[in-house]
Formats: C-alpha cells, structure tokens, sequence
C-alpha cells in the first residue's frame, strides 16, 4: 500500500485520510471531515494525496495551527489564527461549513492565511453548500473562483493553467453567489458535474500518485508495533487453527 | 388482520427502549430473526428465481486450481472466482494475520473473462497482500474443517453418507476467516451496487458470496469423491447437504465497524424492534400461528441440544436456555396462558419476567418467524445512505439535554476508576489486525482507535457544565476541536435512539464478543461458538436451500435447522404454508 501510482477506493480514501489526519494530531472528529472533503475532491477526479500532501506536511512541522478565532461586524466577517503561523486548511475548511451554518451568508466571510484553499472548496462541497461563491488569490498570484451552483454542479474560473489543487497560501473570501461578480477577466472556466464524475470513479477507482507514501506514512503513525505478545493474546485467538 | 393495522411507531408502547436492548449482555444474547440478511437474500433468490451454474473447474485430481461459480440474477449474473491450494496445517489460522488459505475467492461482477481470472490468480490468493479493481465486489478465504473434509470425502467415496454425528458437531466444510467488501483493498465500493434492488438491503453481496462458498465447499467434496471412488462414489443426501453450512471465525474487526456505523445500527434494531412489537401488539392470533410457534419451540429444543461448544460461559447459558425452554413448553400446555387477546404480548412478558436474557432473546426469534406477511417489509428499512452530519447550529442547550436523556449510562460512570479504563482498541502494524489492549501491560494507548464513546461523552458533558448555554454548537467546537466526534455522535443518536451501545466499552469487565454476536445474529449466523472474550466461530446458513433447491417450498423455512431433516413444522410465511 505505501507504493505510489495506486488505484484506490473511495472507501480507503475515508480510511486512510481520516487517521492521516490523526496521525499528524488533529482531532478525530475535524479528520473525519477531512477524509470526507477528500473523497469529494475524489469523486471530482483530483489526487486527493496531491490535495491535501500540504496541509499534512505543514501541521506535522507545526508550520500551521488549528487554532482559530472569528470576528464579526455588521459588513462581514473574519476567521483566523490565533497563532502566528498559517491556518491549517483541516480546521479552516469545517470552520467555514459551520459558520455558513449558524450564522448564514449575509455578507462577505474571510478566512486569513490558508494553507490550501481547496480544502475549503472540497468541505463546502462535500456539505453540500449550494450558492456559495469561494475566491482568492494565491501566493504566486493564481486566482480562483468557484461557484457552486446546485448540489452536484459547481464551476471554476482561474487567471492561469496552474491546477486549483495545488494552489497554496491565500486569504479566502467567501460570499453568497450572486452577492459578487466575478472578477477574473477572461479566465479559464470548467464546469464539474458530480453526478457524472462519482461515476466514473465508481467504475474506475480513485487514481492516486506520487504523494500518495506520504499519506500512508502519516496514516501508520496510527499503527501501533506489533510484539510476541500482542501478538499472541491481543486478538484473542490462537496461531493454529486445526480441527 | 392488515399489515397497515399493525404498524408500529417508535412510542409504542410495545417497542423496547433503547436503554433496554443497547446493553451489552442483551445484545450478546442475540439470535437471528427472519429479517436477519441472509434471510432477506434467500427469499430474494427464490422469488426473482435465481439461477445458479458452475462455469469452470479447472483443478487437479485433489481439486487444486480455480473454479468459478455464477449466480445469475433477473437483471445481472455475479460470479464466485474460488482458487483452491495445498497448504501446510501449521500455517492454518483464523487470524487476520494468515498468510495462507485452503481457498481464496473474489466475487466478480458480471462474468469474468480469462483476463481477468489470470489476474485475480496472481492476487486473490494473497488476500491483504493483493490489489483489487471496482470489478470485484468481495474478497473473502476459507480454511477448512479436516476432519470434517476428509470424513465426507471418504463415506462419499466409498458409497456411504458420511456421520452425521461428526457434521453437527462443526456444521460446515470450511471456515471462512474474512469476507471483506465496499470498497476493501481497492475492491467496488458500496456506492457502486447500492441502488441495485438485490443489493440494497445490507451485506447482501458479502452474503451472496458466503451463499456461493457454501455451494462450492459441497460440490469440492462431491467432486473429489467422485474422483476417489469412481463409480462407487455418491452424492450428499439432500437433507445432509442441506444442513451443511459455512463456518465463519470473527474476531475484533467487526466491533469497531458497529460503532462505527450508528446510523445503520439503528435502522437494524429500530426493525426488528418493531417487527416485535407489531407481533405483540396483535390482539387475535392470525390463524395458525400459535400452532407453529408450538411446534417451533420443539424444533428449538433440539436445535439447543445440537449446540454444544467448549466455552463454559455459553455452555451453562445453553444449559439454562434448554430448561428455560422446557419450562416455557409447559407453561404453553396451559391454554388459558396462550390462548386469549394479545397472546404474543402474554409469551413474551412471561419470558422476560421469569427467564434468562438468552431465552427472551430467542423467543423473540421465534414470535417473529410466524409473521412475515406483517415484518417481512420491515427488511426493506435496515439499510442507510445517511451520513451522520455535524449540526453547528444546534444550541448547547438543546445538546445538553439530549446528553442528559440519552447518555446517562455515560454520565454517570466513573472514570478515574482504573477499571472503567482498562481497555483500549487498536490496530496493530500487523496486517492491521484490530487488537484490544489494557492500558499499563500494552504498547498503544497514544493510537488509541476513537471508540471511547462513553468515556468521550462524560468528558464533553464537564466542560459543556460550565459553558454557556446559548452558545451555537459551531462556536463551541472551534474552541474545542476535540469534542467535534462525540457531539456529531450525540447529535446523531438525538434522532437515532438505537444507534448506540449503552455501557461503557473501555471497561475492565467488557466482552468484546457481545458486540460480535449481536452484529452476526442480524446477519443470519447461527451456533454461536466463543473461543475466548474477543472471537468466536459460528455457521452460516445451515438450513438454507441449496441452489437447486431456491425453488422448494420450503426455501424460507430454515430457522434453527436440526440436523439431517427438514424443518419438523409447517412455515406459514411462505408457499409451504398449503402445509398447514
């Protein structure tokens, strides 16, 4: 399993991810968001190793911080870190689902300094957040739109070819659909249609690549060393079964 | 009496409460029902009239080498790839930690081509250690029973039947160590088959599978009589192959997936919850059914006599069930006990005032079995798509109570008692065998698995006591990060009240065995045969039809099967009933 290039399914990806994320000490309950935000990325025919290989990195180098804080005035509102490092997409990305949640989308919410912004977009749409518009610019100045439109077609806009998985480090802007217009100009535009993708991976498995060792090293930390006697008695049953 | 004058919500008062059935010990007194699954696929097979055919065997003269057996369905065909070999008896084990197996089989979706029985040959026979496409919907192995085996092969070869003795002894020809489906080591996921009428009610395709191990194991050995005695040889009596089963050894693996499915779990019980209180909410006895339930109890006595295990804990919980069910035969001779308005509601209130948890939960069995034309749709129900969500706008006020009138049990255990945290769940680098360890003698406690439910639960509860209470949910969890899995269980179990075990599962005296009875009985197992706290083997469709008898009337009459003969009473559930 640790071997790269596998075809996985949606099933392992839930697996694997959610103790990845346990395994680099983010709580049981935000990895499991975590793993289900990355079987939507799946399903839409990304790596969900490629995904997320950053957030996981960062949070095991303690180069990001699950701590978060919101404020709120009568024009917008505002997540961020409490700490002075990035804000780890595992905790921005439920964070957001929440917030739409309790307080709705009545004017602009900024999330500060993500890791990886599409961890948002893939926990907005795993929780099924229809009419919600997501944007930022990254640090290599690649912009990003994505509205989603209905339960199962969402849309993307990008300044550049650049693969909206793997654009890093923004502020992240969230609105309601129609509150904003868009403000790439002539930007590339690709309609997803989940309906038609979960399909295909269904048929197919999920494709995962070179990242995909390191997923599975965070995973084993979730692994506990095997010895003689954990062996012998830690499941109850014999070595040798004849009858 | 209609079906639609018996429904059953969840007030009624002849529903059980959760606080009464999600306990531990009732839970591992568990017996299947007719809405067990292997129940449910059965009936499927009979009224869609499935077709059964062997479309390959190409193995040597000790039958080593691949077969293939094919279910064909109205709309699909399913096809069991099996691969036989020779393996060495010191490397025969039930653990998840084998490396080798008697057989190893795929369940195929659709008919397999040469292609693909060339590259499940260089997989299935690894198990863990192979890859699998969306192809293949099952991955599962057997070992076999020796004795059992060679006993058969022998009497067959030789003209005879073999002992029947020795066959309701172990009850099957292999044993399967693991069945593994959606979406395991890059099989199908469940996704995929779900909306598949013969796939939608739970397990059905893992079942499926076990169904063609079954059929398999039978004709391997008929086969390889044939091969040993030529002309002398016969094949199995039909009432013998009949009562031939598959075996299964479950050990910890199992429990976490029950804990960690709650939705499912409720939809389980809430069924056969109300499956028992439609019955026993029937106020005249349909015609007939009293006199099978009679005749059912006689048919249990001798299916209890046949169940004989090593274990002393179930032996004397056998032991008792055998008087229990004697005293409850005589209690019925008196007419006046039976016979008058809510008869079901009178048996089962007898036995839960008077017997033991094993004897209510077997009456329950068989109160039920007489009435499929009013719980048989309940079946239907036992499946979910549901994904318990996170709930960020609840308040934690309203999270407060559902903890205060669901989560007592929890509340209200101690836990800087060393005992109420003995035990911890984890996965060994081993295969990833699930293991159960005591905290202070294992390595681990630090990769602890999260199925420390009540522990979670009464931690949350100290801090939610001095939070206040108008603060949203969503609010609270980004201060406490850490809480967010046990509040989306509690939530979940706020409109699922059967969707959890009530005690606490880290304690010192916890049986991990419960939890494994309760999940196979749902499933259909049967002669439930522990071999220690954490695993136990049991027989899977002893009594069922074989493939070309899907069609006899009796194909739904296999409830506590004796062996050697069929059903010693009329079913009225099915086209046998003309029986009566």
């Amino acid at each position: 399993m640790p071997k790269s290039d596998l075809t996985i399914s949606l099933n392992e990806v839930l697996f694997y991810f959610t103790r990845a994320g346990f395994g680099v000490k983010a709580p049981i309950g935000v990895s499991e968001d975590f793993a289900r935000s990355n079987i939507w990325a799946a399903q839409n025919g990304f790596d969900p190793s490629e995904c997320s290989i950053l957030a996981l990195d960062n949070l095991d180098l303690k180069k990001s911080s699950l701590s978060i804080k919101f404020e709120k005035n009568s024009e917008s509102s505002h997540l961020f870190c409490t700490e002075e490092k990035v804000l780890s997409s595992l905790e921005a990305s439920v964070s957001c689902v929440d917030w739409i949640e309790f307080n709705g989308l009545d004017g602009e919410l900024k999330i500060s300094n993500v890791d990886c912004p599409f961890l948002i977009i893939a926990s907005l749409g795993a929780s099924q957040c229809s009419g919600v518009k997501a944007s930022w610019t990254d640090q290599d100045n690649n912009s990003f739109e994505v509205n989603f439109i209905d339960d199962v077609k969402w849309e993307m806009i990008s300044s550049s070819e650049a693969s909206i998985e793997l654009s890093h480090y923004a502020d992240v802007y969230i609105s309601s659909l129609d509150a904003v217009k868009s403000k790439i100009q002539n930007g590339n535009n690709k309609i997803f249609n989940l309906e038609n993708e979960k399909l295909k991976v269904l048929n197919n498995g999920v494709k995962v690549g070179e990242k995909w060792p390191e997923i599975y090293e965070y995973f084993s930390r979730c692994l506990v060393k095997s010895s003689a006697e954990s062996r012998a008695s830690g499941a109850g049953a014999g070595l040798v079964d004849t009858d | 009496m209609s079906s639609e004058s018996v429904l059953i919500d969840i007030e009624s008062d002849f529903m059980r409460s959760p606080e009464k059935v999600m306990r531990l010990d009732r839970m591992g007194s568990s017996f299947p029902t007719r809405l067990s699954f292997m129940r449910t696929l059965i009936r499927r097979m009979s009224k869609e009239n499935w077709q059964f055919k062997r479309t390959l065997r190409k193995v040597d003269k000790d039958g080593y080498g691949v077969s293939v057996y094919s279910a064909i369905t109205p709309k699909r065909t399913y096809s069991l790839i099996a691969f036989t070999q020779e393996i060495p008896a010191d490397m025969r084990t039930d653990r998840v930690i084998a490396e080798v197996w008697d057989a190893t089989f795929s369940l195929f979706d659709g008919v397999p081509t040469q292609e693909d029985i060339d590259y499940l040959a260089e997989n299935t026979p690894l198990q863990e250690g192979g890859r699998y496409r969306p192809s293949e919907l099952v991955l599962a192995r057997a070992n076999k029973s020796l004795r059992v085996f060679e006993n058969i092969i022998s009497a067959l070869a030789s003209g005879n039947q073999p002992d029947i003795e020795l066959i309701s002894s172990v009850g099957y020809l292999m044993r399967t160590t693991a069945v593994y489906g959606s979406g395991k080591f890059g099989c199908a996921d469940r996704a995929k088959i779900a909306d598949r009428p013969e796939c939608r009610a739970p397990f059905q395709i893992e079942l499926l599978a076990v169904y063609l191990i079954r059929w398999f194991t039978i004709d391997l050995v008929e086969e390889l009589a044939k091969e040993r005695g030529g002309e002398t040889a016969v094949r199995l009596d039909q009432n013998i192959s009949r009562f031939i089963g598959v075996g299964n050894s479950t050990g910890l693996g199992m429990a976490p997936f029950l804990l960690k499915h709650p939705t499912l779990i409720h939809n389980w019980v809430v069924a056969k919850e109300t499956a028992l209180a439609r019955v026993r909410s029937i106020e005249t006895a349909l015609p007939g059914t009293l006199e099978v339930f009679l005749k059912s109890l006689l048919q249990a006595s001798q299916h209890i006599d046949e169940w004989n295990v090593a274990d002393e804990v179930q032996t004397a919980r056998i032991t008792c069930l055998t008087d229990e069910i004697q005293s409850l035969r005589m209690w019925c001779e008196d007419e006046s006990n039976i016979f008058r308005p809510y008869p079901w509601n009178g048996i089962y209130q007898f036995v839960e005032d008077n017997f033991s948890l094993e004897c209510q939960e077997m009456i329950v069995s068989l109160i039920i079995e007489p009435h499929g034309s009013i719980v048989d749709d309940l079946a239907d129900t036992m499946s979910t798509t549901t994904i318990p969500k996170f709930k960020a706008a609840m308040s934690l006020s309203q999270l407060k109570e559902v903890v205060a009138d669901a989560y007592k049990w929890a509340t209200t255990i101690d836990f800087s008692l060393q005992e109420s945290q003995h035990h911890f769940w984890y996965y060994s680098e081993d295969k990833l065998e699930p293991r159960f360890g005591s905290k202070g003698v294992d390595d681990g406690v630090d990769q602890e698995m999260p199925l420390a439910i009540g522990r979670d639960v009464h931690d949350l509860n100290e801090v939610l006591a001095s939070t206040d209470e108008d603060m949203p949910i969503g609010e609270f969890a980004m201060n406490h990060p850490q809480f967010r899995h046990i509040i989306r269980r509690i939530q979940n179990t706020f409109e699922r009240p059967y969707s959890e075990v009530q005690d606490n599962l880290l304690s010192e005296s916890m049986r991990p065995l419960d939890l494994l009875r309760f999940k196979l009985a749902f499933f259909g197992a049967s002669k439930f045969d522990p071999k220690s706290d954490l695993w136990t083997r049991i027989s899977m469709y002893q009594g069922a039809p074989l493939p070309e008898q899907i069609q006899d009337p009796n194909h739904d009459c296999w409830s506590f099967p004796i062996a050697g003969r069929s059903q010693s009473y009329p079913c009225i559930s099915c086209s046998c009933q003309k029986a009566i």
